[in-house]
């Protein structure tokens, strides 16, 4: 009994002193090769924007720039890890990227939840958390990460500010989701339109997952607002629609706000979506004429002939095209520090897709939209790029 | 043989840490959680025969509560937050417990079914006490002055946790409510029969799978540091019985067993991304086809002389 104790302890202190650990080189980087990844949706229920964002998006331009030479004369790969939207897999996977993968940094990840529980993670051991696909402020603030999408307090800015000082309209209602998405909005709009001495006429929530909102318009078109905001997931968003018209209910200006902002999913209301109005992020990718938008579509005419432009690929080619300006700023000594300088040290840069970027200490990379409108299922500008600031 | 066997597990479970990266620390926690609810879960339909797909709603509560706990009662030690997150879980299997008795089978597994998206409804909608959609924040666990902030403490906590009740599940089944669960798997009405009160014996079946999977969700919260319903999804559900079932029912090793082979698997396929569904699916289909009674009865087999 005893002896077996004795050696026990003896093997667990001697693995004690073995197991010390060692520092490396820059992880993720050698003269040849950059190494990138995160972890996304690609199962679940954003398994489309998960699979568009990062293997026909990050990985198309990444491709594009590898064939023409890469970064400083190094090759970007890309490893994914499929988290189906569940934070515990995210937390599993990025760990894994860290520490197996050896990863420079992460690129383009997902979902809120998913985010979240990856974020002090990377904090905490300096890996740069870059661009992630998902709109609360929760990401502000840290010294690693840099925002993706326009966040939404922002967002909420530019529509109020746009449908109140250039639209002159007074009262607005909103059709929110009883979520944190929902509430992320209303509450921003609740402040903004405070900026301007409004308050909001009516509100009405929706609970996730619900199919019917009749009731709800019917209250909403009571209330007679001269704006109603959508702020939904596409099925109660189409929902929504079909009920206005259903009802006939034609004087008020419905507004989308968000991720639901996207042709495809305002196609699923089909006529019922004509005349919606909202603030698109991104110019038209299959359409517009800006020459980074063309370079993105010849990219994927090249790459992936079978997969049509959309937003959600154009926002990871974009994330990827923003990396790569940092990682050519921080020169060729390639560092994670030498990155979040170079990307710090942005301003008024030509993206060819976005207006001039600058990114400065807030590390919030995107800030701004245009005010659009749907005619014949797609949308028309009304507006030049908002700004936010 | 079997001591030798035993020493060299222990060995390898205490400088894991010293041995691997933190992601297969953090793995090895992952997996020695999700043994636990295998467990719980086997407990409940390994003994009795009561197929549960609500697990995931029980996890729930157990994480929730030790998020709460560790929010509103600070400084409370880690062992009294799993009490009561393994508590008030089993409160909530009893209150289920009682009404299921009077299903069987399939019915039963619908109402199951039914409480883990009654569980999310519930977490989206209490948004003062959980945050919704929003998550919550959990603090870390705390064993008096120490807040186990590591990877390797936190193992270290789950390894302790899981070694305790895994010893109390191989006892229970040598324990007169082992033997009565046991008799109502057999045959509820000779268990019956023979003077064994069946509903007393499967209500205390349901709590007591509660209690483990309630105890897990608290190790839960703490490994994974923020809690959201997108976490606790049926799908989870169905992974727990896919656990039991690969592993062995009724079999304690089995269920630790089948934890890790889904957990790793989850984890191995999450690299073949749009595939992992598909691949995961190929393999249990597989496991059924060639293991019908499960890793655990494979083993048996083999070993018997």
């Amino acid at each position: 009994m005893k002896t077996w104790i004795a050696g026990l302890i003896v093997v667990v202190a001697a693995l004690g002193i073995a197991g010390a650990p060692f520092a490396a080189a820059e992880p993720g980087v050698t003269d040849a090769e950059i190494v990138l990844g995160c972890s996304n949706s690609f199962s679940g229920p954003l398994a489309f924007t998960g699979e568009q964002a990062t293997r026909f998006g990050v990985d198309l331009y990444f491709r594009a720039i590898n064939d023409a030479g890469g970064i400083n004369g190094r090759k970007v790969r890309t490893v994914y890890y499929d988290d189906g939207y569940k934070p515990q897999d995210a937390a599993a996977n990025t760990k894994k990227l860290v520490e197996q993968d050896k990863i420079f940094a992460v690129i383009a990840p997902q979902g809120t939840p998913p985010v979240v529980a990856t974020l002090d993670y990377l904090e905490e051991n300096k890996v740069p958390l870059l661009f992630p696909f998902q709109g609360s402020p929760v990401t502000r603030g840290k010294k690693y990460v840099f925002s993706g999408m326009t966040l939404y307090d922002r967002q909420s800015r530019m529509m109020i500010d746009y449908l109140v000082g250039e639209r002159k309209y007074k009262t607005f209602a909103v059709l929110y989701q009883d979520d944190e998405y929902g509430k992320a909005f209303l509450t921003a709009f609740e402040k903004d339109l405070g900026r301007h001495r409004l308050k909001l006429t009516a509100t009405e929530p929706v609970k996730r997952g619900a199919t019917d909102v009749s009731a709800q318009i019917a209250k909403l078109q009571a209330a007679k607002p001269q704006v109603t905001f959508l702020v939904l997931t596409p099925g109660p968003g189409a929902q929504a629609l079909k009920e206005r018209q259903k009802i006939g209910w034609t004087d008020t200006v419905m507004v989308s706000s968000g991720p639901l902002t996207d042709e495809r999913y305002l196609a699923l209301a089909a006529d019922a979506a004509e005349d919606v109005e909202g603030l698109s992020l991104w110019p038209d990718p299959l359409t517009s004429d800006l020459t980074g938008v063309r370079q993105y579509r010849e990219a994927m005419q090249k790459y992936f002939p079978k997969n049509e432009p959309n937003r959600y690929s154009l926002s990871g080619y974009f994330a990827a095209l923003l990396f790569a300006e940092g990682a050519k700023r921080a020169g060729k000594g390639l560092t994670r520090d030498g990155v979040i300088a170079g990307l710090e040290s942005i301003k008024g840069w030509e993206s060819g897709i976005l207006p001039p970027i600058t990114i400065g200490p807030d590390h919030e990379t995107q800030k701004q939209g245009f005010w659009v409108k749907v005619e014949k299922t797609r949308f028309k500008a009304l507006t030049d790029w908002l700004k936010s600031e | 043989m079997r001591r030798a066997a035993l020493v060299a597990l222990i060995v390898l479970a205490v400088a894991w840490p010293r041995l691997a990266s933190s992601y297969l620390v953090f793995l090895a926690s992952l997996v020695l959680v999700n043994a636990i609810v295998a467990i719980g879960l086997n407990l409940l339909s390994g003994y009795t025969h009561q197929l549960s797909f609500g697990h995931a709603g029980f996890l729930a509560i157990g994480a929730y509560t030790t998020a709460l706990l560790g929010l509103h009662a600070g400084g409370l030690p880690a062992p009294l937050a799993l009490l009561g997150a393994g508590v008030v879980t089993a409160t909530v299997g009893v209150a289920l417990g009682l009404p299921c008795l009077r299903l069987e089978g399939l019915y039963l597994t619908m109402a199951t079914l039914a409480f883990g998206f009654v569980v999310t409804e519930a977490i989206l909608n209490l948004d003062a006490l959980t945050h919704g959609a929003d998550g919550l924040r959990v603090p870390a666990a705390r064993l008096g002055p120490w807040a186990l902030t590591t990877d390797a403490a936190r193992y270290y906590l789950v390894v302790a946790v899981a070694a305790l009740l895994v010893v109390a599940a191989l006892n229970l089944a040598r324990m007169r409510v082992g033997r009565a669960l046991l008799a109502i798997r057999e045959s509820e009405i000779a268990a019956q029969a023979s003077g064994v009160p069946v509903a007393t014996w499967k209500t205390l079946a349901f709590a007591l799978s509660a209690f483990y999977t309630g105890v897990a969700g608290g190790l839960f919260a703490w490994l994974i540091g923020t809690l959201s319903p997108d976490a606790f999804d049926v799908f989870l559900s169905v992974d727990f019985v896919v656990m039991i079932i690969v592993g062995g029912l009724g079999s304690v090793p089995g269920s630790i067993v089948g934890a890790a082979v889904v957990t790793l698997l989850n984890d191995v396929l999450a690299g073949f991304q749009n595939y992992r569904p598909l691949i995961f699916g190929s393999v249990l289909i597989g496991c059924m086809l060639f293991m019908p009674g499960g890793i655990a009865s494979v083993w048996r087999r083999q070993t018997a002389p």
